[in-house]
């Protein structure tokens, strides 16, 4: 009785009939399914319940976003292959076909960069003119990869740099090195962002290459030194210091490209010791050819060119100046990301390409046949290189002191923080070498380039002295590629 | 394909990342090893010489790698194990050995601590 007023005064959620029916069911598809686990875990039955696809009738499993323009993407075909996207990054367009032909272009010819009478070079009346390249220059140019794609070629109709005061006087420098061998002017570029660094080392090719000069260009320090590309050790007297074989092979293969028809004309005046044997006439350019295609002997053959391009030239042997530059200088002032035996890094300067041009450029190896060293910094992607900065700036206050703009400058030098440790080898590589500190075009410099904007259809405006005065002083004084920027590159 | 210890990469892998795929290796010591046979960092392995392949192969057998080392690791924790000490328990029961708390934060414990530890 007591039991049954209970039971109806608690009112179980289940009643008890199908409780007892609830228990059989269990006990019944367990003897069908014999549990495969402890029978105290309900793991298994419950992360297969949980695996099962929860379909329900009407349901699809398509997505329910809404189908807006916008939320479907694109699919373009196939992925791009290996390596076009760099190539798309790094190709090089000299011309446009929509850019107007601007009339009385003169090209950059050996006739300018004669030496007047007075003394001076032709090049000097063309300061503030912009001057074309031929199409011989324009391939040597492209062989020496001394185009880069940031640069603005692909807006005009074929290549022209404008003559500004640095680069009549490289020409003069030139003529200097041609009348008296001893004169190599080695000189470090160095200036602000768009200041006209590479472009003035593109012209000194351009006028190497008209005036008969061999040209040898390191078109990125960086390439040299951030370790992407093989190397090898190479015991000397001196210590031990790293071969590049890739590299040289490609640099071999630039400067055969760059120098073809010079190259062609000369010969081999001697036997040199080399692992294989060559004919001993062969031709400058057939010898730098085999570099640039085996990089196992491209090196044996860098040094044999080198001891052929620093012979003095006799009137058997014919033997023409040489241009040496590199851009990206600053990266090859310091330690590089190659790592010696020890996993210690390799200062730049054990490698054997970087040491070569070290030795060109501070004057410890020497130009018989005359010749220029020019080295470029990169404003953009600058290498930290203390004693560099400290030796550039110290040259070049000593330079200015010595001129009359020394009022201009602060009266004391840079000052070295004691507590840090000068890099002996590269003050010793920049010591003597003299500064060239690029700054903004004169007014009239910029006029004669913002002209040649006009009468290329890229700027629209007129020319006028207010419209220079105004893109002058925005582009800081005349910054050529804040000039470019600003007027031209703005509207793309 | 290249033949470097026991396995065979394909010619456009990295150097440095077949290195780090055995056990044993990792960043640190793949740079030391690359820098004694002059490999530079973005050296492909289609791109080593005979002469670096052998010289990399006879560094790699005299170093103690892959399951030679997994169980010279599963040894180091038996030893602790069989000494009775705190951290050969702590291993056993899946739990941090070093002092850490253990109220969160203890899933690297939970995944690797265990009585034959896998690597």
């Amino acid at each position: 009785m007591l039991l049954a007023q209970a039971i109806t005064q608690m009112a179980p959620p289940q009643c008890l009939r199908c409780l007892r029916n609830s228990l059989q069911l269990v006990e019944h598809r367990s003897l069908i399914q014999p549990p495969t686990r402890a029978a105290f875990s309900t793991t298994s039955l419950l992360s297969a319940k949980a695996a099962q696809p929860r379909k329900t009738a009407g349901t699809s499993n398509k997505s329910k976003t809404l189908r807006l323009s916008k939320n479907i993407r694109q699919t373009a075909g196939k992925p791009p292959a290996r390596g076009e996207r760099k190539a798309v990054r790094k190709r090089i367009v000299l011309s446009n076909t929509n850019a107007l032909e601007v009339d009385g272009l003169q090209d950059l010819t050996a006739d300018k960069l004669a030496r007047h009478s007075e003394g001076t070079v032709a090049l000097q009346t063309f300061t503030g003119q912009v001057l074309g390249f031929s199409d011989e220059t324009v391939d040597a140019l492209r062989a020496l990869e001394s185009f880069k794609p940031t640069q603005a070629w692909s807006l005009f109709r074929r290549p022209a740099s404008l003559v500004r005061k640095e680069t009549a006087a490289l020409a003069n420098d030139m003529a200097d090195t041609e009348t008296d061998t001893s004169k190599v002017a080695r000189k470090m570029v160095f200036g602000e962002k768009g200041s006209g660094k590479s472009v003035l080392l593109l012209q000194a090719h351009a006028m190497a290459f008209v005036k008969d000069w061999i040209v040898v260009h390191f078109p990125e320090g960086q390439d040299l030194t951030i370790a992407h590309s093989a190397y090898e050790p190479l015991r000397t007297p001196n210590g031990r210091i790293y071969v590049q074989p890739q590299y040289t092979a490609k640099l071999l293969l630039s400067i055969a490209n760059a120098n073809q028809a010079l190259l062609s004309s000369l010969q081999l005046s001697r036997d040199h010791q080399l692992p294989f044997s060559v004919q001993s006439n062969m031709s400058l350019f057939r010898f730098a050819e085999l570099g640039g295609r085996d990089p196992t002997i491209a090196w044996p053959i860098w040094q044999a060119l080198w001891a052929e391009l620093l012979t003095p030239a006799t009137k058997a042997v014919q033997r023409p100046p040489v241009l040496v530059t590199m851009d990206g200088a600053d990266q090859v002032m310091r330690v590089s990301a190659y790592l010696d035996p020890e996993a210690k890094p390799v200062h730049a300067h054990d490698l054997a390409l970087v040491r070569d041009f070290a030795n060109l450029l501070s004057g410890r190896t020497q130009l018989p046949n005359g010749g220029m060293v020019l080295a470029a910094t990169c404003a953009s992607n600058r290498a930290a290189s203390p004693t560099l900065d400290y030796c550039l700036s110290r040259t070049y206050i000593k330079q200015e002191k010595a001129s009359n703009a020394w009022h201009l400058l602060p009266l004391r030098g840079p000052s070295w923080d004691p507590y840090q440790l000068k890099d002996a080898r590269v003050e010793s590589a920049v010591m003597n070498v003299s500064a060239l500190k690029l700054q903004g075009l004169s007014k009239d410099e910029a006029r004669g380039v913002l002209e040649y904007y006009a009468k290329s259809g890229v700027l629209m405006n007129a020319v006028t002295d207010g419209f220079v005065s105004e893109k002058w002083s925005l582009a800081g004084h005349g910054v050529i590629g804040e000039l470019e920027k600003g007027t031209v590159r703005m509207r793309f | 394909m290249v033949f470097i210890f026991g396995v065979n990469f394909p010619e456009s892998r990295l150097v440095a990342r077949s290195l780090q795929s055995f056990y044993g290796i990792g960043p640190q010591v793949c740079t030391r090893l690359m820098a004694r046979f002059h490999v530079h960092k973005t050296a492909k392995v289609g791109a080593l010489s005979d002469r670096q392949i052998n010289d990399l192969a006879a560094e790699l057998s005299t170093m103690t790698l892959e399951n030679d080392l997994r169980r010279q690791l599963q040894q180091n924790i038996k030893r602790l194990r069989d000494l009775g000490t705190y951290r050969g328990r702590r291993h056993a029961m899946n739990l941090p050995v070093r002092g850490q708390r253990t109220r969160s934060q203890i899933m690297t414990a939970r995944k690797l601590n265990k009585i034959e530890r896998i690597g």
